[in-house]
């Protein structure tokens, strides 16, 4: 499989995910225009990742530092996706990661933790 | 006209507004107004929760216009994204919180489904919102939503108190919409 990479804008998030290593990463804003949009060749991608019955272990790293609403819709179906692929047996690891002084990003985090079941979703401040 | 901007410009600055914009809104103009919004409340020593609260109230406001607004250009050229008017205020009340206030013509046939939702927001507390933003987070958007549907439920989040909104008929197909959010 390819490498899957975009570069952020002001509203869109830099996305990185790298199928050998199984790392994926996204870090940035994400308010774009339309959100199901920007975000399908995301879910295509990692379908067929999934899929892949090669990769045991994927870790999601995600740093946003503000999102609209429509974008927490879309990564609760991104969790959503990977849960059930938990559920599965996989081991699947989030990190949220947050500014410590960006009280908002901590909460949202706490919140999609809360809905989740069977990945592990770790809470992870960083500091400048 | 021209000769007036001196005394719009003086009612607004005894009124405490610090943005006014009226006219047409694209997503660029969403980055644009929210990112210089941000920028000047960090440069004045805003708290760090403020200015979050007034960048996604402003995100959220400008980009319902950009989809709702029922006054649009229909002749945009490919790859534009779509552009609609309206309009938004931010301004500060007196106790110094600061207020976000949007403007724009709707269909008057979608009138009484938005006032239903604002007004089921306005009786619910900040748990009940909360279980609501989660439950409607995970069902499938409305039909006629070009969102998640969520944008109303995060706004009543940030708000310090139940959101205030109006509708004016203007003829047989449009209301004007208007709705005010003071960031908690």
């Amino acid at each position: 499989m390819t490498r899957f990479s975009v570069q952020a804008t002001k509203s869109s998030p830099h996305i990185d995910f790298d199928p050998e290593t199984c790392i994926l990463e996204i870090r940035g804003e994400s308010y774009p225009e339309n959100c199901s949009n920007f975000y399908s060749p995301v879910f295509d991608w990692l379908e067929r990742f999934l899929s892949d019955a090669r990769n045991d272990r994927v870790e999601l790293n995600m740093e946003i530092l503000y999102f609209n609403s429509s974008s927490s819709k879309t990564f609760m179906d991104l969790f959503d996706m990977l849960d059930s692929e938990a559920a599965k047996g996989r081991s699947i690891v989030v990190n949220w990661r947050y500014h410590e002084e960006n009280e908002t990003a901590m909460e949202c985090g706490e919140e999609f933790m809360e809905d989740v079941r069977n990945l592990r979703f770790n809470l992870v401040e960083y500091v400048d | 006209m021209a000769t007036n901007l001196y005394k719009y410009y003086e009612e607004m600055r005894a009124k405490g507004t610090i943005l006014y914009f009226n006219g047409p809104v694209s997503q660029a103009m969403v980055e644009g107004l929210a990112g210089i919004m941000r920028e000047k409340m960090r440069a004045e020593d805003a708290a760090m929760a403020s200015v979050q609260r007034v960048f996604s109230i402003l995100v959220e406001q400008m980009q319902n216009i950009v989809r709702y607004s029922s006054e649009r250009s229909s002749h945009l050229s490919q790859g534009l994204g779509e552009m609609a008017h309206g309009q938004v205020v931010v301004g500060r009340e007196s106790d110094g919180s600061f207020f976000v206030a949007c403007g724009n013509k709707v269909r008057t046939e979608d009138v009484d489904r938005l006032a239903g939702q604002l007004e089921l927001l306005r009786t619910m507390g900040r748990q009940d919102l909360k279980e609501y933003y989660r439950e409607r987070r995970r069902r499938l958007p409305d039909a006629d939503s070009k969102g998640a549907g969520l944008g109303f439920i995060e706004m009543a989040r940030q708000s310090s108190r139940p959101m205030d909104f109006d509708f004016v008929p203007l003829d047989c197909d449009t209301s004007f919409f208007s709705m005010k959010v003071v960031a908690q």
